[in-house]
């Protein structure tokens, strides 16, 4: 048996291994690659920047921990640009088991910029029905989540009195590992409301979103860990924050393992031509 | 009569429902509000037969034996542990269901699962991608591109190469993106218009009318 046939049965716990160290290595000892930020991420940063002092951004957290290393950190950029602007944030969530992970969020992030729960940032929760929930925030918020995911009545946060329905809020991102998700919001939110819709996915289905950008539907979307790393950059780069940027640490990993995927389909390539011309 | 009043109701509901979307006055406006409120408390219904009929399948492959029953056996422990910690304790933040069990349970669990995927994506992709024939040829190399041109790798390797990416995502892939869609869309509309009108009944299930 030659080297190529002995390729071809190679055993998967050695590629586990090797993608195990490749992975772990840049994230002990940085590459220091670096991330330039797309179109994509900057039109998203842009609407988030032009959204006025005192007014509110939406985020739908739309994921749950198992798209967390690619989702989370695209919530935090996004809650660190609006307090660091004084923009207010609106949290709500379409998955059960996304609430844990805003609930995460709220505890984390507005302490870092002296911001009031109730006053600057609000977690409403998760309600089961997706369109009628949306459908019904187009209405009227309160009449959907009577109280927040604390447990307080609407009424008694401050934050909540100038914000009453979507057409209150200028500019919204819906971060989503599926569905529901994105597509949900634009459905409902987007196409009756008119609300202005960004979006942040998982890499997998980030080429569900394009057809969306090019309609001008989405106002911009943040793709993959990588759209997380840029917007990051963006944050950092424009004075926003000066926080640990876990996106950014990551990328050096994920090159590696992109790297790591693809030479073993070449290998696999060369070697199953070969011998499948020697058998001939 | 029992298949008579609820494919009135849906006829009758479906074409109000549409109808509602163009009038823009208080009343139909009044009458949407109390729609959406109607289908959120019918949506709470639906999680509960969601998990009954869960419960009855997971008993009825451990009466039965099935291959991997003993499975079945977590499942349904973990439903009623998690059902019986939620009931007693609540469910709020600080919670023992939001803190043993989201926070030190599901989130490491479910995020290991994750994980592995990528393990597993790199030993199904050195056995099974192969250049077979010239449309998997191309598909591979569209792979390599989007792949590369998708970490800051690709860019330190070709600086257009993130360019190339974008454009096999904005042209080729949204090209079959965008047909997938309209075609989905029209069969939902037909779908819509065919339960609608009642000629698809299968949603009023299999008992005699």
């Amino acid at each position: 048996m030659n080297l190529l046939e002995n390729l071809l049965r190679i055993d998967r716990k050695i590629i586990f291994i090797v993608m195990a160290v490749l992975v772990l290595f840049p994230l002990l000892k940085p590459l220091g690659l670096g991330v330039s930020s797309g179109p994509r991420a900057k039109a998203v940063f842009d609407a988030v920047d032009a959204i006025p002092p005192g007014k509110t951004l939406l985020i739908s957290v739309d994921f749950d921990p198992a798209s967390m290393p690619e989702l989370y950190p695209m919530l935090v950029a996004l809650m660190r640009h609006c307090f660091a602007r004084n923009v207010k944030v609106l949290l709500c969530g379409l998955w059960i088991t996304g609430a844990g992970l805003a609930d995460k969020a709220i505890t984390e992030i507005p302490p870092e910029y002296g911001k009031t729960y109730g006053e600057d940032v609000v977690y409403l929760g998760w309600k089961a029905g997706v369109d009628a929930v949306i459908l019904g925030m187009g209405e009227n918020i309160k009449n959907v989540f009577p109280v927040d995911y604390y447990g307080h009545p609407l009424d008694s946060l401050p934050m909540m009195r100038e914000v009453t329905r979507l057409k209150d809020i200028p500019f919204m991102v819906a971060i989503s590992a599926g569905t529901p998700g994105f597509s949900d919001w634009l459905l409902y939110a987007q196409s009756r409301y008119g609300m202005r819709v960004g979006a942040g996915v998982t890499a997998v289905s980030a080429a569900d979103a394009y057809p969306y950008l090019q309609s001008g539907q989405l106002t911009g979307l943040l793709a993959g860990m990588k759209g997380a790393a840029e917007y990051e950059v963006l944050v950092q780069k424009n004075g926003y924050s000066k926080a640990y940027m876990p996106a950014v640490a990551a990328m050096d990993s994920q090159s590696l393992a992109h790297i790591v995927i693809m030479v073993l389909v070449i290998i696999g390539n060369l070697a199953f031509f070969a011998t499948r011309r020697k058998r001939r | 009569m029992r298949r008579t009043i609820p494919l009135a109701i849906c006829l009758g509901m479906g074409i109000i429902m549409m109808a509602q979307f163009f009038i823009p006055h208080p009343v139909s406006v009044a009458f949407y509000d109390l729609t959406t409120k109607w289908i959120r408390i019918v949506s709470a219904f639906a999680l509960v037969l969601g998990v009954g009929s869960l419960i009855l399948y997971h008993i009825e492959r451990l009466q039965r034996k099935r291959p991997g029953w003993i499975y079945s056996i977590v499942t349904l422990t973990a439903l009623l542990i998690t059902a019986f910690i939620g009931l007693v304790w609540g469910v709020k933040p600080g919670s023992p269901l939001q803190e043993i069990l989201f926070k030190n349970m599901l989130v490491p669990l479910n995020a290991s699962m994750f994980a592995m995927l990528a393990f597993y994506m790199a030993s199904a992709a050195y056995r099974a991608f192969r250049a077979r024939t010239k449309e998997a040829a191309l598909l591979l190399i569209a792979a390599f591109v989007v792949m590369l041109g998708m970490v800051p790798v690709g860019a330190a390797i070709w600086g257009k190469l993130p360019e190339v990416a974008e454009w096999v995502l904005s042209v080729p892939n949204m090209a079959a993106k965008r047909a997938i869609l309209f075609g989905v869309a029209l069969g939902a509309i037909a779908t819509s218009l065919k339960v609608i009108l009642g000629i698809e009944r299968g949603w009023l299930g299999g008992g005699k009318g």
